[in-house]
């Protein structure tokens, strides 16, 4: 394996993040965006009557908008994601760097997807009181922090027992229990979600637009990190030079 | 390879990478980016050129599960 740069792990991880956005905007075009249908319905049933509101932004551009924004947000996460995988990746368990980038980037997945999306789950449009964003914002960022936290420790208590001799199955079984155990604990003690759901709005509906909003999410973790795992992983030398090279570099 | 070898050892090849402040810098641009795009509800932006950020990214948002009005 050649030396891997930091550049050349940022490169990777742009990369990385188009390839993730593009996954994204593709399940919130084909997947989400049926569900909003439904909850704007519902928002336009509830304003039946009066006089309709004059929209900043068109309904095309709101739909272009959310793919737009999923794109530039899995970009960014992907840059992040790179940058935390350049620091840690001596770290990370696995023999080669796509195990690990494909674990981080399930580690990201769990802190600032699915741990989220189990505590504050998502809701659609015309679902959530304006009173209580501000509350609910901090609530949310502040459990992202606390859940990457607890998946540091994770990677850590892994570390700490592999360093003093102890056996993989058995440091990687306390490194999943930690985190298994912390995000328990976490949600355990965050404020419950607000439960701001208007009476008018149907359960399968919001239940809907959860799963969808999380496999949008999922798709874009799983490609980021299957797509900077591939990235990093070197070809196979095909000419025979090369193998003698490739040898004796080793 | 045998499994009692600490990780370090069995891999020589996972040296550590250098990552100067300047790439955590760029982490933490990415990351208030994000938050820009998704968490803006009035706290660092306001006018219209936010209220059109906030609509323009509306479906977006509440895709990626982030809380909104």
């Amino acid at each position: 394996m050649g030396t891997v740069t930091l550049g050349g792990v940022l490169r990777r991880g742009a990369l990385a993040g188009v390839a993730a956005g593009v996954a994204a905007s593709l399940v919130a075009f084909f997947v989400v965006e049926p569900v909003i249908e439904r909850a704007l319905a519902v928002e336009e049933a509830r304003a039946a009557g009066e006089p309709a509101a004059e929209e900043l932004v068109g309904r095309a551009t709101q739909v272009v908008g959310g793919m737009v924004a999923a794109l530039a947000v899995a970009i960014c996460l992907a840059l992040v994601l790179a940058v935390v995988f350049a620091q840690v990746r001596h770290r990370l368990p696995g023999r080669t760097d796509f195990g690990r980038a494909t674990l981080l980037a399930f580690l990201g997945f769990v802190s600032f997807a699915l741990v989220p999306a189990l505590k504050y789950p998502a809701d659609p449009p015309a679902v959530g009181n304006p009173d209580t964003v501000g509350a609910r914002t901090a609530q949310y960022l502040s459990l992202i922090a606390a859940a990457a936290a607890i998946s540091w420790l994770a990677v850590l208590v892994r570390q700490v027992l592999v360093a003093r001799g102890h056996s993989t199955p058995l440091a990687a079984t306390a490194g999943v229990l930690t985190g298994v155990a912390g995000y328990a604990a976490i949600m355990l003690i965050w404020p419950a979600a607000s439960g701001d759901i208007p009476a008018d709005v149907p359960a399968q509906l919001i239940w809907d637009f959860r799963v969808a909003s999380l496999a949008e999410l999922a798709a874009m973790w799983a490609t980021m990190g299957a797509t900077l795992g591939l990235l990093l992983t070197p070809r196979p030398p095909k000419a025979a030079p090369r193998t003698a090279e490739a040898t004796t570099a080793a | 390879m045998p499994s009692h070898v600490p990780a370090q050892a069995a891999d020589p090849a996972v040296a550590p990478i250098r990552v100067p402040l300047l790439a955590w810098l760029l982490a933490v641009v990415a990351l208030v980016v994000s938050y820009l795009l998704l968490q803006e509800n009035g706290l660092v932006t306001t006018g219209a050129v936010a209220e059109y950020l906030h609509e323009f990214t509306h479906d977006g948002r509440h895709a990626l599960g982030v809380p909104c009005h």
